[in-house]
């Protein structure tokens, strides 16, 4: 703390550095924290009960149907690759691409809420309910809500390109399509996790 | 002479307020500002609900079976006759825990005090994403509605503690609660919600928006406080999520998590709840602290002693909170060995309380007292959460927890750190800014009538609950008189809820105060305490956008009775040698009580 | 405003790497389902899958979600939540 007069600085001073990530991106990475503790509490609990609570449980195939996940699975990582070649497009001002990748996104993102839906179907027709033991009420919960969490991705990802189509994104901003992608990929990993561990271990 | 220009930073100002129709600026408005007001108004209902709640569980301990006064007016489901079932008195104790920890004092400290604070004291103009915030709290708003409307649904409302344990939530049957329970679940599902939401708006604001010169070590303990409990809400409420939901699904669909006769483990829910209610007690925590840390160094004149051990004591207790939950279930038949890690690290985080504690002593020792109200208050603070924080110290240890767990020590304790702790900070908070927030004073007898009947009261109603505690005295029980080992205290139990009566009595008084001084208050100026804060280097009340320019910071938040100044305070964004006349008190300043030092 | 560094140059080289994680992970996704039915012994089996499991996760976290090529600080924050979740997980087995 100087009463120095000597160094007066004159011109601009920018705001403190922060994280050195824009906004938006430090709000959807903190947001991103608090998702992975609420996966945390829920597939904690599974694994708490099942290796903790030593009681019997199914293996793989057993129950659920294992190869038509395994494609769903690939079918989610194809859509992480898609909005990757969105934002791709768009940094390097690609409209085109950028339309058409976040579409294709979208749309494979609801394919995979299509297939879990039907999945679940065939679950409930065949008698594997949520109150069919821990097992059932583990399994519904944690891929119940995964798929919320897909569903509410892809209504988001529809805003997000019909403001594409409409020209809201460019190659100086386009910061929503970077940060509704970090969503989407984290959606994507969660999965990789539940995948591994619910229908293969 | 050259100038140093700030860039604006966040978000660019807002087309003028005052062009605004009524339901932009103050029902759907992004201003932080506004949010926090509005937040102040919602929480204080809140309060006054959750102590109507304590004066009706407080009638009944000391009254057993009477009629309640007025209680002729409640329905034959919970009061026939004006006397209430035991099942209304579970619902009480149930909610009154439950509105004042997460409608009351919760959004009192963070929903209030981050929203306003925060872009004041950093120098920014708002948070990094205001419609965000406006959603948070009208997310937390219908949470509170729910919440309070599941009175009137058939069951009642929630009747199994506020910390809600399986299988007694889980199974209707038992508890005679179906829908009550499941509100409250929904409730508080919105609730975290609307928390994370702001917590995320905290964190990136207080991150990325710092004005130029506002390094991290240079924040107001405010600011750090909020900051680090921003962090702990967001790690910690999404827990509660998670395990409510599976609650909600062990109610609703058949599901089994927590009970026990369907392979369920009643036990994890203690685990989970308390995974996220100790963080939760220190969000109730550390947001006071940081701010009677403000109130003291501006009642003393003094910089906070020991600045960045305040802040690594922060770090440290919200860290620790994280491994200390096992503390809540030492009766609960865990694993003995984990019990003994937990009491370890239960023991541990006292000492960086410890440390605040003897710091705020520090910045008093040999400083220019000014006892105003806000000053009274934080004293008060520091004195109370003391012997609250001295009671865990015995509940931390698990042999002495085994014996007094679900007794009155428990609750004694719960209400010194909560209300003689975060309580007595929120009242000064609220006397501290009420001249910022409103452009009015609050009449400083009338604030010091107010905080010597809390005081009193307070301790009144709550010290004789150790004794009764130690005597055995059960928690969330009905009828003391039913027990031979209890009946023989009745008397305190009367003398408590006698104190009791006082206290909410006193509450009323505060609130007949808070809102005369609304509309009759003496004008404030733009610094009526003389602090050094940037928050008091604006108008009072701040205009939409809070700044003309950004201000520049220089130096640290609580530079009271800087050697190169003449009068006892330099604001953050000055500087001793260049005190221009623009940067001197807007409408000059209102002297303090005990003529100090300053002009 | 604040800026946004952009770490690398924008280059045509980008654009393959993200097809080469792609069939990383497709290709990651088809060995575990194989070792699952392998029919090795069950503590083998839950290794090689968590293994298997971490390292996609891994990729797109960092090259999808760019972890790679951000601050440190940024990485930092996004590791954070790992800890008490581990925290709750680790200590609760201990009741069993």
């Amino acid at each position: 703390m100087t009463s120095h007069a000597a160094t007066i600085e004159t011109g601009v001073r920018r705001p403190e550095r922060g994280l050195g990530v824009y906004d938006k991106k430090v709000g959807m990475w903190v947001f991103l924290c608090s998702e992975v503790m609420f996966f945390t509490g829920l597939i904690g609990s599974y694994i708490i009960l099942r290796f903790g609570a030593s009681s019997t449980w199914p293996m793989p195939g057993e129950v659920l149907n294992v190869p038509v996940t395994a494609v769903n699975t690939f079918i989610l990582i194809c859509s992480s690759m898609t909005m990757v070649k969105a934002f791709a497009a768009i940094e390097h001002g690609d409209q085109r691409g950028l339309r058409l990748f976040l579409l294709a996104t979208a749309v494979i993102g609801a394919l995979f809420v299509s297939v879990q839906v039907y999945e679940y179907r065939e679950l409930i027709h065949h008698g594997f309910l949520p109150s069919s033991g821990l097992y059932g009420a583990t399994f519904f919960t944690m891929t119940g809500f995964h798929g919320f969490h897909v569903t509410v991705g892809v209504i988001c990802m529809l805003w997000v390109t019909a403001r594409a189509f409409r020209g809201g994104y460019t190659l100086e901003d386009h910061q929503g399509v970077e940060v509704i992608g970090l969503y989407w990929h984290f959606v994507d990993l969660v999965w990789i996790i539940l995948f591994t561990i619910v229908y293969l271990i | 002479m050259a100038t140093i220009v700030a860039e604006a930073t966040g978000t660019p100002i807002l087309e003028e307020e005052h062009g605004r129709p009524f339901i932009r600026k103050y029902i759907f408005s992004t201003d932080h500002k506004t949010i926090g007001i509005q937040f102040l108004f919602m929480s204080l209902f809140f309060l006054l609900v959750g102590g109507l709640l304590a004066l009706l569980i407080r009638y009944q301990l000391a009254w057993p079976g009477r009629p309640i006064p007025l209680g002729q007016g409640l329905p034959e489901t919970v009061a026939p006759a004006g006397v209430m079932l035991p099942e209304f008195y579970n619902a009480l104790v149930t909610m009154h825990g439950t509105f004042m920890v997460f409608f009351a004092i919760m959004p009192l400290l963070v929903g209030v005090y981050a929203n306003y604070l925060i872009p004041l004291q950093i120098g920014a103009r708002d948070m990094a994403f205001p419609r965000l915030n406006m959603a948070s709290f009208w997310i937390s708003v219908p949470a509170g509605l729910i919440m309070l409307a599941s009175f009137m649904v058939e069951g009642g409302a929630a009747g199994a503690g506020w910390t809600s344990y399986a299988p007694l939530s889980a199974r209707p049957d038992l508890s005679g609660v179906s829908l009550g329970q499941q509100m409250w679940i929904v409730s508080l599902v919105l609730l975290g919600l609307g928390s994370i939401l702001g917590a995320v708006n905290y964190i990136t604001t207080v991150t990325n928006m710092r004005a130029p010169g506002m390094t991290w070590f240079r924040l107001p303990l405010s600011v750090w406080s909020l900051f680090i409990t921003a962090i702990l809400v967001l790690l910690a409420m999404p827990v509660l999520s998670a395990a409510a939901i599976m609650l909600l699904f062990d109610q609703t669909i058949g599901t089994n998590f927590f009970l026990a006769s369907q392979g369920g483990q009643p036990l994890l829910w203690q685990h989970l709840f308390w995974f996220f209610g100790h963080p939760e007690v220190y969000i109730l925590i550390l947001p006071a602290m940081g701010m009677v840390s403000e109130i003291i160094a501006n009642g003393s004149r003094k910089p906070i002693f020991g600045y960045r051990s305040m802040v690594f004591a922060i770090i440290a207790i919200a860290f620790l909170g994280f491994i200390v939950w096992g503390h809540h279930m030492f009766q609960s038949g865990m694993n003995p060995a984990l019990a003994m890690s937990f009491m370890i690290s239960t023991l541990v985080i006292a000492v960086p309380s410890a440390i605040k504690v003897f710091n705020w002593m520090a910045t008093m020792w040999e400083g220019n007292i000014h006892l105003h109200t806000p000053m009274l208050f934080a004293v008060g603070f520091v004195m109370l959460f003391v012997i609250g924080g001295l009671s865990g110290v015995y509940m931390a240890a698990t042999p002495v927890d085994i014996f007094i767990h679900d007794t009155y020590f428990i609750v004694a304790h719960i209400h010194y750190v909560l209300f003689g702790g975060s309580l007595f900070a929120i009242f000064g908070a609220i006397y501290y800014w009420f001249p910022k927030m409103f452009g009015r004073m609050i009449n400083p007898t009338v604030g010091k009538i107010h905080f010597a009947l809390t005081f009193v009261l307070f301790n009144v109603t709550f010290f004789p609950m150790h004794g009764l505690g130690m005597g055995g005295m059960m928690r969330r029980i009905y009828d003391p008189e039913q027990y031979e080992h209890i009946a023989g205290m009745q008397d305190t139990n009367v003398l408590v809820s006698l104190a009791a009566i006082g206290l909410f009595a006193t509450g009323l008084l505060f609130l007949v105060i808070f809102l005369y001084s609304l509309f009759r208050g003496k004008p404030a100026p733009a610094n009526p305490w003389n602090a050094t804060t940037l928050e008091w280097q604006t108008p009072s009340p701040p205009k939409h956008g809070n700044w003309k320019e950004i201000p520049v910071v220089y130096h640290g938040p609580y530079e009271y009775s800087h050697p190169a100044m003449d009068r006892d305070w330099l604001a953050q964004n000055e500087r001793p040698d260049v005190v221009s006349p623009a940067h001197q008190p807007a409408t000059g300043s209102t002297p303090l009580q005990k003529g100090g030092a300053s002009e | 405003m604040n800026e946004t560094e952009t770490p690398l140059e924008v280059g045509e080289h980008r654009a393959p790497r993200y097809m080469a994680i792609w069939g990383a992970l497709a290709v990651l996704t088809m060995i575990e389902v194989g070792v699952a039915f392998l029919g090795m012994p069950r503590s083998v089996t839950i290794l090689a899958l968590l293994g298997l499991a971490i390292w996609k996760a891994l990729l797109v976290a960092l090259y999808f979600m760019h972890l790679r090529f951000e601050p440190k600080l940024l990485r930092v924050v996004a590791a954070a939540p790992l800890i008490p979740a581990i925290i709750l997980v680790v200590l609760v087995l201990f009741e069993y």
